[in-house]
């Protein structure tokens, strides 16, 4: 079925609402007024939303503050974590750099002691020598015998 | 024609002048002035008498509410429209209507005209209840405002090619129910 846009002008054209809408419509008007008016009148329900309001206002007002205080706070919270971080690292070198200075004092002790055990062996083993080499030197046999 | 044009735009810019001033008679005026168009646009999208004059009756509460921001007879028109789409929109969903109705739910015109085809403007006005919200916003103000395009992106916030491509479409999706409807009827029959 096919349709020209005349006819859709027709099929939408104005229609009049019943009869005495503009009296209904100033009825409501004026009943919505003394509503109105009776709200205004009622200062336990007016306050709490002038109340709310205005907190909200206030707040709204002051959001450079809030946001200031903000940031400082998570400045605050930055610097001491920081602070307290740099503690710690610090004391933790300062362990490790105590562990390796012992670990070293008692490697340079052992060394030590390792030396001076050479040094006793080899002055045992030069003592014997020398004890072999006086009795060589020695021209009587008895002599050489009560020695050995 | 344009001095009976003049004329009601010298009478509309007295009485809202007058409606300004507190004048109820005033307002009594612009209501009865506008009344027709406000609950047109209302009527035909929400295809219910009652519903259509109790939110023309909200709209002209706004109306008075806020007459001192209206600048105009023009202006006034223009903002009248526009509150009247904006609460036809929320109206629908207020009521959660759904967005497409099944052409066989849709109320039966309660007017037919007499020099077109009755049969036909009754199928558009059903098929026209059964297009979503915006298309029939669009074409509300189209054929029964007579808004140009240009106009209708202005009233519903809409860019100009969408309110082009919407009237297309919903041409379009009118035609298509009504052809539906019409092969229904012949299956029905034969």
């Amino acid at each position: 079925m096919h349709f020209s846009e005349d006819d859709l002008r027709e099929a939408l054209k104005r229609k009049d609402p019943c009869e005495g809408f503009t009296q209904r419509t100033l009825m409501r008007i004026n009943q919505a007024r003394v509503n109105q008016a009776q709200s205004e009148g009622k200062p336990a329900l007016a306050k709490p939303e002038k109340k709310s309001n205005r907190s909200f206002i206030t707040w709204w007002m002051h959001r450079p503050a809030w946001a200031m205080a903000v940031v400082a706070v998570l400045l605050l919270a930055f610097g001491i974590g920081g602070y307290q971080y740099s503690e710690y690292r610090h004391a933790e070198e300062m362990r490790v750099a105590r562990a390796k200075q012992q670990q070293f004092q008692q490697e340079a002790e052992r060394a030590r002691d390792q030396a001076i055990m050479a040094l006793e062996i080899a002055r045992a083993k030069m003592n014997h020598v020398l004890r072999h080499a006086q009795l060589q030197a020695e021209p009587n046999d008895k002599t050489r015998r009560e020695r050995l | 024609m344009k001095q009976t044009t003049a004329f009601e735009d010298d009478r509309l810019k007295l009485a809202l002048n007058r409606a300004l001033t507190g004048d109820a008679q005033a307002f009594a005026d612009l209501v009865r002035e506008h009344q027709g168009m406000v609950f047109s646009i209302a009527y035909h999208f929400l295809q219910d008498r009652s519903l259509a004059e109790d939110l023309a009756q909200e709209v002209f509460l706004e109306l008075f509410q806020s007459i001192d921001r209206i600048q105009s007879a023009a202006h006034l028109t223009y903002w009248l429209r526009r509150v009247t789409a904006n609460r036809c929109i929320d109206q629908g969903r207020k009521k959660h209507r759904r967005r497409e109705m099944a052409l066989e739910e849709a109320p039966e015109p309660t007017t037919v005209s007499t020099h077109a085809d009755p049969m036909l403007l009754e199928r558009l006005q059903q098929s026209l209840a059964t297009l979503p919200e915006r298309q029939r916003l669009v074409l509300i103000m189209r054929f029964q405002e007579g808004l140009g395009p240009a106009e209708i992106a202005e009233l519903l916030e809409m860019p100009v090619n969408t309110v082009k491509s919407t009237l297309h479409r919903s041409l379009a999706d009118l035609r298509k129910g009504l052809t539906r409807k019409i092969r229904e009827v012949r299956y029905a029959f034969f």
